[in-house]
């Protein structure tokens, strides 16, 4: 049933396309995703892969190489064949915190690949368990100058981690960290009161902040999220504070120039498809679908942003 | 009556053709990956989340539902015919079901498990059904002090778990507990015990050790002495249990489904914990105690109670707060985004026909699991006659691809050779397998909580007896110490109940 209906479909996309079409690709292409199946980056990536494979008329398989904060994935895409059929879906972890809080480097985040397009940003959220005395960012920080508070995140050296760290760094307060495995069970603690604070991806905190089971202080872009436009940004309290997670689309170094246009070209097509865009805006994921260059100048802005972020924190990792 | 209004909306959501087609297809495909070892529920729900793109939300959940609960019973096959846990919570099944079948009873304890898993499965559902939101804000109490505690506890009844001697019961709980220390210490990110292979960066994947240690182990032991499955093979007798085996399994199986119900709602392998908690009980509370291990019906009947009631109720965490108990529930969680709805508190009042819809397939999947299962047995138990020059290299195969494809990691696949080996050296030595399992699992768990109540009670120790939960299950843990360690009360205690039976 799955077959025939792929089949189908990429029939008909071939037919569509027709002999404009390149010889890119002419078999499948497999999407490697660093991390486990049901996440944040999984379910963007399989959205996107759905799609993009109809644009390219090829099936584009996706595999799940969970492991080391996304490291193993992207380590094995990066020694993959450079032919444009092996693609990994890079984020601000694989591409940016990891290279630079590993002390053992597995791959070189702008050596080793070739960037293809930036597709989506995701705003991350600092929130609140409601019984806690606070509304404001600036309540928090006043709080926190005078009793010990703790906050969750989905574990050391994640995003969601070091926004806390910036976030103490800059309003020049100390909560302690309480790192967990996974965005799951922090917001488990948090809705439960044994942890106060938390520092979370926004998609899979609204639902509890529109239900009030938590109070949303601040998201963490520099303007508020679309979404959620009765949340303030943090950076009107915090004045130049902004982080996001972002997903990303990198083939190996050394891909031919052509590859790297036809797959672009398709994540464009992708992102622009209404159906795409929908689903994404109810994910809170702001659509940016870069080109090749807009993506390398990112990932470059990312690692200077970060690395002073990484080194005040004091985190590396073997 | 809202609940009879709303079931009564569920079952019509669930019994539209459509929606009973799908149903079916998901208690199929989960039967058969369950019963083909290795290839777990993940894997197969992460392979077809694309395709519940294309379908209605409630049906595509409906078929989800029906591989992760079709998995359970398909796991506890394998577990009893070829001592090969299919799922992680069907290893404790193994423990005597796969000596029941070696009996020539495999039949009987595929009956057993089925019609076990159909009781707790039904109950599970109504309790999903009732208490669906009281439940939630009792697993929220649970803070790390309170976890810290469960986990003495699993810990402590692991040890009562085993049969022969409660030193190398011990000795393997600890082995279990120092391979649940491979990996990264998840509050500093400190690589532990990886030998600098980032492969293992994220510890042993449990799946690779239990295939390991339960199945390849039992394969080694079988190529070295070939007559034992042929006796095992020529006694079957009977497929289904007779009337006295049934009186035997109504006890077990009610307090089965009340500890797995309980359990199921924590995050973090209830449904595991569960089984190993009935089986202590179980055991406990046997009249012949030393059946154990040697194919004790109880031994089935309740842990199959425990884990499909547990599989039921960590639906509650997932529908009521969009929190996932268990990985195959974050998938759910992912399925449930794919289609738009954004899991939480309020899916049950915007979207009472998805969430009643899926609740009511539930008790329907489980009738066509039973239905499905039984009449099957005949079919399962002949694979024991297959012989083992066939048989061995595909469960092999099998197990190798099911393995890999949950991390498509080929490090996972070392693991398994050596933990066959380390198996099989295990049951030369006449070491259980099943503690250094729950050591394993447990372990990880126990360090994170001890360690992030330190840091939240700010180091003081106290926070584990000043918190009512977590005191009263150091207590509860303190209490089955002393029945393990002083034999004379068991003697006393089995006095009392042989008195009280004449």
């Amino acid at each position: 049933m799955i077959t025939r209906r792929i089949l189908l479909a990429s029939t008909l996309a071939l037919g569509l396309a027709g002999a404009a079409a390149a010889e890119f690709p002419d078999r499948q292409i497999t999407l490697v995703i660093p991390f486990a199946a049901g996440g944040s980056t999984d379910v963007v990536g399989r959205i996107v892969a759905e799609r993009m494979g109809q644009e390219l008329g090829q099936q584009i398989v996706v595999q799940n190489v969970g492991g080391a904060g996304g490291s193993l994935g992207a380590g094995q895409v990066a020694k993959a064949d450079a032919d444009g059929y092996t693609i990994l879906m890079g984020t601000v972890a694989t591409h940016a915190l990891n290279p630079l809080i590993l002390k053992q480097k597995p791959y070189d985040p702008v050596a080793d690949f070739a960037p293809v397009s930036l597709l989506v940003l995701v705003p991350n959220v600092l929130a609140v368990n409601p019984e806690m005395p606070v509304n404001t960012v600036q309540e928090l920080i006043d709080l926190a100058k005078t009793d010990p508070l703790a906050y969750a995140s989905s574990g050391n050296g994640t995003p969601l981690h070091l926004s806390g760290e910036l976030f103490k760094s800059m309003a020049g307060v100390q909560i302690d960290h309480i790192p967990y495995k996974g965005s799951g069970p922090a917001l488990t603690d948090v809705l439960g009161n044994q942890v106060p604070i938390i520092f979370d991806n926004l998609p899979s905190a609204s639902s509890h902040i529109t239900s009030g089971k938590l109070r949303a202080l601040g998201v963490t872009t520099a303007e508020r999220a679309p979404s959620f436009p009765d949340v303030p940004a943090i950076a009107e309290t915090l004045p130049g504070y902004e982080t996001y997670s972002w997903n990303a689309l990198f083939a190996p170094a050394g891909t031919p120039p052509e590859a790297i246009e036809a797959l672009a070209a398709a994540a464009k097509a992708t992102m622009a498809d209404p159906a795409v865009a929908g689903r994404m805006a109810e994910f809170s994921a702001t659509i940016v679908a870069s080109t090749p260059d807009e993506l390398a100048e990112h990932v470059k802005a990312e690692m200077a942003k970060w690395e002073p972020v990484v080194k005040d924190a004091n985190v590396s990792m073997d | 009556m809202d609940l009879l209004s709303n079931l009564a909306l569920g079952f019509g959501v669930a019994s539209s053709l459509a929606n009973l087609a799908f149903c079916l297809i998901g208690v199929l495909l989960g039967t058969l990956i369950g019963v083909l070892p290795g290839i777990g529920a993940t894997a197969t729900i992460a392979m077809l989340l694309p395709i519940t793109f294309q379908l209605e939300p409630v049906s595509s959940l409906i078929m989800l539902a029906g591989i992760y609960y079709g998995a359970q019973y398909g796991g506890s096959t394998t577990a009893i015919l070829i001592n090969m846990p299919g799922e992680s919570s069907s290893a404790v099944t193994a423990i005597d079901g796969y000596q029941m079948a070696r009996k020539g009873r495999a039949g009987t304890a595929l009956a057993v498990a089925a019609i076990g898993s159909f009781f707790a499965g039904s109950v599970a559902t109504f309790l999903v059904a009732i208490f669906a939101p009281p439940l939630t804000a009792i697993a929220l109490e649970f803070g790390a002090a309170e976890y810290f505690s469960l986990m003495v506890m699993g810990l402590v009844m692991s040890v009562a778990l085993a049969h022969g001697s409660v030193l190398k019961a011990l000795a393997m709980v600890v082995l279990g507990l120092l391979l649940g220390m491979v990996g990264t210490d998840v509050y500093t990110g400190a690589p532990r015990f990886t030998l600098g292979m980032t492969q293992f960066a994220d510890g042993l994947n449990f799946v690779a050790v239990a295939v390991g240690v339960f199945g390849i182990a039992e394969i080694l032991r079988n190529l070295e002495d070939e007559h034992d499955r042929e006796v095992m093979t020529r006694n079957i007798t009977r497929l289904f249990p007779t009337r006295d085996e049934f009186r035997q399994m109504v006890g077990p199986v009610l307090r089965g489904t009340g500890v797995g119900s309980v359990l199921g709602i924590l995050p973090g392998g209830g449904a595991i914990l569960a089984a190993f908690a009935s089986y202590t009980v179980e055991k406990k509370l046997s009249k012949h105690p030393e059946e154990f291990g040697k194919g004790a019906l109880a031994g089935v009947a309740g842990p199959e109670s425990a884990n499909n009631a547990g599989a039921q109720t960590s639906f509650i965490p997932l529908l009521t707060l969009g929190i996932p108990a268990n990985p195959v529930m974050a998938l759910m969680i992912g399925a449930m985004i794919i289609q738009g709805i954004v899991p939480g508190p309020n899916v049950v009042s915007e979207q009472p026909e998805l969430f009643w819809g899926i609740i009511a397939s539930m008790w329907i999947g489980n009738l066509m699991l039973v239905v499905l299962n039984l009449p099957l047995i005949g079919l399962w138990v002949k694979l024991l006659t297959v012989p083992y020059y066939v048989l061995f290299p595909i469960i092999m195969a099998m197990c190798s691809i099911g393995v890999y494809s949950v991390n498509s990691n080929p490090y996972d696949l070392f693991a398994v050779a050596f933990f066959g080996l380390l198996g099989y050296v295990m049951s030369k030595l006449r070491c259980e397998p099943a503690p250094l399992l729950l050591g394993f699992v447990l372990g990880p768990l126990l360090e994170e909580n001890l360690r992030r109540a330190m840091i939240l009670s700010r180091g003081d120790p106290t926070t584990f007896v000043t918190r009512p939960i977590s005191a009263g299950l150091l207590v509860l843990s303190l209490a089955i110490l002393v029945l393990v360690f002083l034999p004379q009360i068991r003697k006393r205690r089995d006095e009392v109940f042989t008195e009280s039976d004449a």
